[in-house]
């Protein structure tokens, strides 16, 4: 602690803007770490608080996936002798229309007997808080809202609310209030009940049933009851805990944390190089200290251990301030987390609260004081190692010895023939490519200082043409700290690697959809139950579509019923559509199969068309035979072809109609595909379907235009939050640049000062400190671009066999590329402003006295 | 509550005291009739002196276990038409369904559901059941006054085969004219209803109660049902006590 008090806490007080920088770079890798984490979790914790209080005291649910089953169910299900009780559920989202409000959480109950599993009210025994039970089921407009809920938007018993429902726009009138707590701050307090009946109406869901939520008799175990239930309904059905609704949801967005995860993991290795090299420089420049140290009797292991205490404090700091700032960051993040959640997954969720994980908190402090001594490690084993009598001797320590550059090759050359083997191996295809990406990261690090010198060494003429005196300086400048430069340069380089690796994913992904789109999404028009056509809360009775077939201005319509349900554990979107009218009309690309007999077999109910992105992570291949449940029992069928489809994130399984229709018993609907008459405009088409229908039904109507707008602008929402972790990988790559930069001014002080003093201009000096932070923006970029091509290829394989199982085609960012050479030089010009400054307005006789 | 009203419409004629499930069958016998049709109304006061009241007319065919019967709301508006058939059996719990002629639907009461409160009122769904003596066992405690009748005070088990939310009764059946005078209904020695028979009228023979007071006791609130029109014995028929008719009829 002396030690720390007596020769750390002076330096940092002499360096406090590289100090700061410091810290900044670690702060930011746990800024997204904390910030994303804490968003997605909030998210996920928000649905399974919204669950839990839901489910009230049921401990067990049954479901068959999204798509319900008919009320008969429920009746053998109360029948059994291990049910105490069994309540059917429907569940649906609607926009409230109110200012501030957005969505609300409906739940379809039967009062008559939804009070033994859930509590409606705060004190017992008060029924109060219906105004009239019978008069509550009586009348089909009848509502019960939360306090909270009537409080925030003035409403009382017997006031009127109005929503959208299937059979138009209808005015509720509220019944009953639920006092606070338990069940009425689900969904935040969002949250309305109605009858199920009228549910069942207002939500097309015919005579049909979301789940059942059933209590076991006090002496029947949880195994037991759920057995008893299994045997009941057979394999068609899900029959677990409440919580399970959580897991199926964190499963559904398991994409997102992935994503999360490794952006934060890489932003946070940007920032190991900051620390890196900070402490690099420290050691350099306390050579003189650390040979006094020596000298006095300090051991090697008191020096370690002063610089590793020092990182672990730094980064202790850096990690408590990113905490701070994450969490600040997920509160702005979360709400904007769920909108995107629910808009891409169809998965109704609110945030309640953006609280701070004990154990993301932990490990955020952990991941940051190991990363700040993982980076110091090397520098302070190189302290420690310091000779007493060379420790005046400047110079020598800033650049590799021969011995360094060796190994660093041979390191360099032992990860990328690791990474060659792992292209070349089979199987564990995750663990190889994760091996692969890490090895050409940690060769192109080791490979970094003798690539620097090499460009620098390229772009010598180049400078000096350009400014004679100056250029030399920059250069000169560089090659002779190829440490500190190396580690700047391997910061940005990564930085610019990871955006050309996420900006090649993101362009890629583009382009496979819009390939999709122009394959797929050829309709005129869709009719849409909900404005989000991800939204399945809303359901069409199959009339809707005669209605629309006997329009003469429609030429074809297709009926679509899309649905989760869970296939090999995980939930999965079945589409089921006229595969007949289909194939006729939509030319998907083919992965695997015969297109014109998958389409038949498919058409017969002989078979299922998989995505291809689903068949690779589910492990499925053509003809295999796959069991799907469905509430007739497990549905066996071929896999007749397998397409490229991006209905869902995960991917889709693709069946007739007629299949879907007679095993879960519902004909309903989620979206008509129209195609109209030659000669027949989408306004036009549009207008007169709103005048025909538009009165009678709840529908939205939307051009083949404004879906694939709908579609990219999610598709663009998913991508910003990669944007920003791209931005907060330059932010880390630009402090390194301005820490690199204060290092060498304040390095070069005397030599900068002998130069003006011998009749250098200001502005001589101004621009040989620009010109080097240029020819690091340079050389960075190029390695950044030369490593993302490479990590591009690894991005690509990650995604399609551990992720999201999609197909990406292998295109280098090429305007990325091109826009990112003149924008990192503009930010190191911009960065070298203030060092350049510091530079020239510093005291001449103070810098000649500087060593 | 159907089963408390159509058992207890007794003649006065005196009977000589027998053990207790003689008690019970003749006062089942005295009130025996074919049918029954009245009109009630139903107040409920809530603990905050609040007062809701609905009118219905009762229909039933059948008697002692067998009887199947239909209640229509008829005011106020909101919850006219609103109907349940009660369907019962001798030898298990009865049948229940619900018609809400807004949503054109009906739905069973699910027998989970009959300890639930009878859409607010201190009844429940169980106390519309109409059962058979026989299938309880029946003991006496004593004697006591109520309302200045002197009653035999009784208790009933249901059997094993019979499922209710109540463990046991206490039955306070008036000697003289072998009605009930006050029913305390139990789970598990904890009180939970206490129904009171007033009000008695002979109508066509047979001793009614036309108020009946009911407390779900710890609820602080009370629900009385007072009767009118009531006549025992009316031509209906089998066919209005189905679900079919509850439809129709709406």
């Amino acid at each position: 602690m002396m030690l720390l008090r007596l020769l750390t806490w002076p330096y940092v007080r002499k360096h406090k803007l590289r100090t700061i920088l410091t810290i900044a770079g670690i702060a930011l890798g746990v800024i997204v770490f904390v910030g994303m984490r804490t968003a997605n979790d909030s998210v996920l914790y928000g649905f399974q608080q919204t669950v839990d209080r839901l489910a009230g005291k049921a401990q067990l649910q049954i479901s068959s996936g999204e798509t319900g089953f008919p009320e008969e169910v429920l009746e053998r299900v109360q029948a059994l002798p291990e049910v105490d009780v069994a309540v059917p559920v429907i569940e649906a989202t609607v926009k409230t229309g109110l200012p501030g409000q957005g969505n609300i959480l409906i739940l379809g109950v039967d009062m008559t007997g939804d009070r033994s599993l859930r509590q409606y009210e705060f004190e017992e025994g008060d029924e109060s808080f219906i105004d009239d039970p019978l008069v509550f089921l009586a009348q089909p407009d009848s509502l019960m809202v939360t306090s909270e809920f009537a409080a925030h938007n003035h409403l009382a018993t017997g006031g009127k609310i109005s929503f959208d429902t299937m059979i138009g726009p209808r005015q509720f009138t509220i019944r009953g209030i639920m006092k606070s707590g338990g069940l009425a701050s689900a969904f935040g307090g969002n949250l309305a009940i109605m009858d199920i009946y009228a549910a069942q109406k207002v939500f097309g869901r015919g005579r049909g049933f979301d789940r059942i939520d059933l209590k076991l008799k006090p002496d029947v175990s949880l195994a037991k009851g759920q057995s008893a239930l299994e045997a009941l309904l057979g394999s068609g059905y899900q029959i677990e805990p409440p919580s399970s609704r959580g897991k199926q949801f964190e499963s559904i967005s398991r994409i997102f944390s992935i994503g999360a995860s490794l952006n934060s993991a890489f932003a946070l290795l940007i920032g190991l190089f900051i620390i890196y090299n900070t402490f690099a420089i420290a050691v350099t420049q306390r050579r003189s200290e650390i040979g006094i140290l020596r000298s006095l009797g300090a051991s090697r292991r008191q020096v370690r251990g002063l610089f590793l205490l020092e990182s672990a404090i730094l980064g202790l700091t850096g990690s408590i301030l990113g905490i701070v700032f994450g969490l600040l960051m997920a509160r702005g993040m979360a709400n904007y987390v769920s909108s995107l959640f629910g808009e891409i997954y169809g998965v109704a969720q609110r945030v309640e609260t953006v609280a701070a994980d004990p154990k993301i908190i932990a490990l955020a402090l952990g991941i940051g004081v190991a990363t700040s001594m993982l980076a110091a490690w090397l520098p302070a084993r190189d302290a420690s190692q310091v000779d007493p009598a060379k420790a005046l001797h400047k110079g020598a320590y800033e650049s590799f010895t021969a011995e360094e550059g060796r190994l660093r090759l041979i390191g360099a050359a032992c990860f990328l023939a690791a990474a060659a083997v792992c292209l070349f191996l089979r199987g564990a295809e995750g663990l190889r490519l994760y091996a692969g990406y890490l090895s050409v990261v940690l060769a192109a690090i080791l490979l970094a200082p003798a690539m620097v010198r090499c460009l620098v060494a390229a772009l010598r003429p180049l400078l000096r043409s350009l400014l004679p005196v100056e250029g030399a300086l920059a250069a000169g400048s560089l090659i002779q700290s190829p440490r500190r430069t190396s580690a700047t340069v391997v910061a940005v380089m990564l930085s610019i690697s990871l955006v050309v690796g996420l900006g090649g994913v993101s362009n890629s992904s583009y382009q496979s959809l819009m390939g999709w789109m122009n394959n797929v999404l050829n309709p005129d028009l869709f009719v849409a139950a909900s404005e989000q056509i991800s939204d399945r809360g809303f359901r069409f009775p199959a009339s809707i579509g005669d209605e629309l077939r006997r329009m003469d201005f429609i030429d074809e319509v297709q009926m679509v019923r899309t649905a989760r349900v869970r296939f090999r554990g995980a939930p999965v979107m079945i589409v089921a559509v006229t595969i007949d009218s289909l194939a006729r009309r939509v030319h998907p690309q083919v992965v695997a199969g015969d297109p014109s007999r998958m389409y038949r077999e498919a058409a017969a109910g002989r078979g299922v068309l998989f995505a291809d992105s689903l068949a690779r992570l589910k492990g499925v291949e053509l003809g295999d035979t796959v069991e799907i449940p469905s509430p007739a029992g497990v549905l066996k069928l071929p896999v007749v072809g397998i397409t490229i489809d991006y209905s869902d994130q995960q991917g889709a399984i693709l069946m007739d109609r007629s299949v879907f229709v007679r095993n879960w018993k519902d004909d309903t609907v989620n979206l008509f595909r129209v195609y109209l008459t030659k000669g027949t405009t989408a306004g036009e088409g549009k207008r007169r379907i709103l005048a025909q229908l538009g009165a009678r039904n709840r529908l939205f109507v939307l051009t083949n235009d404004q879906v694939r707008r709908f579609i990219l602008r999610v598709t663009d929402q998913w991508f910003s939050l990669t944007y920003m972790q791209i931005f907060v990988a330059v932010l880390v790559a630009v402090l390194g640049i301005v820490n690199s930069l204060t290092v060498s001014i304040t390095d070069r002080r005397r030599e900068l000062a002998v130069l003006q003093a011998v009749g250098g201009l200001r502005r001589q000096v101004r621009q040989a400190v620009w010109m080097e932070a240029m020819a690091i923006a340079l050389v960075s970029v190029l390695l950044g671009l030369a490593l993302g091509a490479v990590i591009l290829f690894y991005y690509i394989g990650i995604i399609r066999e551990e992720i999201a199982g999609v197909r990406l085609e292998y295109e280098y960012p090429v305007r990325i590329a091109l826009a990112l050479i003149p924008a990192m030089i503009a930010v190191a010009f911009l960065s070298a402003l203030g060092p350049a400054e510091s530079a020239v307005r510093s005291s001449l006789v103070e810098a000649l006295e500087y060593e | 509550m159907n089963r408390f009203l159509a058992a207890f419409s007794l003649t006065a004629a005196l009977v000589r005291a027998q053990d207790a499930r003689h008690i019970m069958q003749e006062v089942q016998d005295r009130a025996r009739a074919n049918s029954q049709r009245y009109e009630g109304t139903l107040k409920v006061i809530d603990s905050k002196n609040k007062i809701s009241e609905k009118r219905w007319t009762y229909d039933r065919i059948g008697s002692a276990g067998g009887s199947k019967v239909v209640i229509r709301f008829s005011a106020p508006a909101e919850v006219k038409g609103v109907a349940l058939l009660v369907v019962n059996h001798p030898e298990r719990s009865s049948d229940q369904w619900m018609w809400t002629p807004a949503l054109q639907r009906d739905r069973r009461i699910a027998f989970q559901d009959r300890s639930t409160r009878f859409f607010g009122t201190d009844f429940s769904f169980e106390d519309l059941e109409e059962r058979d003596a026989s299938q309880y066992d029946y003991k006496i405690l004593g004697e006591e006054t109520v309302n200045g009748a002197l009653c035999w005070k009784l208790e009933s088990r249901p059997k094993k085969s019979k499922s209710s939310q109540y463990t046991h009764a206490h039955i306070w059946v008036g000697k003289a004219r072998y009605v009930f005078e006050k029913i305390e209904s139990f789970h598990d020695g904890k009180l939970i209803r206490r129904l009171i028979y007033s009000d008695y009228q002979k109508i066509q023979n047979i001793w009614t109660p036309l108020t009946m007071e009911i407390e779900e006791v710890g609820r602080k609130s009370k629900t009385i049902l007072n009767t009118e029109k009531l006549q025992y014995n009316v031509p209906l028929k089998d066919g209005q006590f189905t679900l079919q008719a509850l439809r129709r009829e709406s």
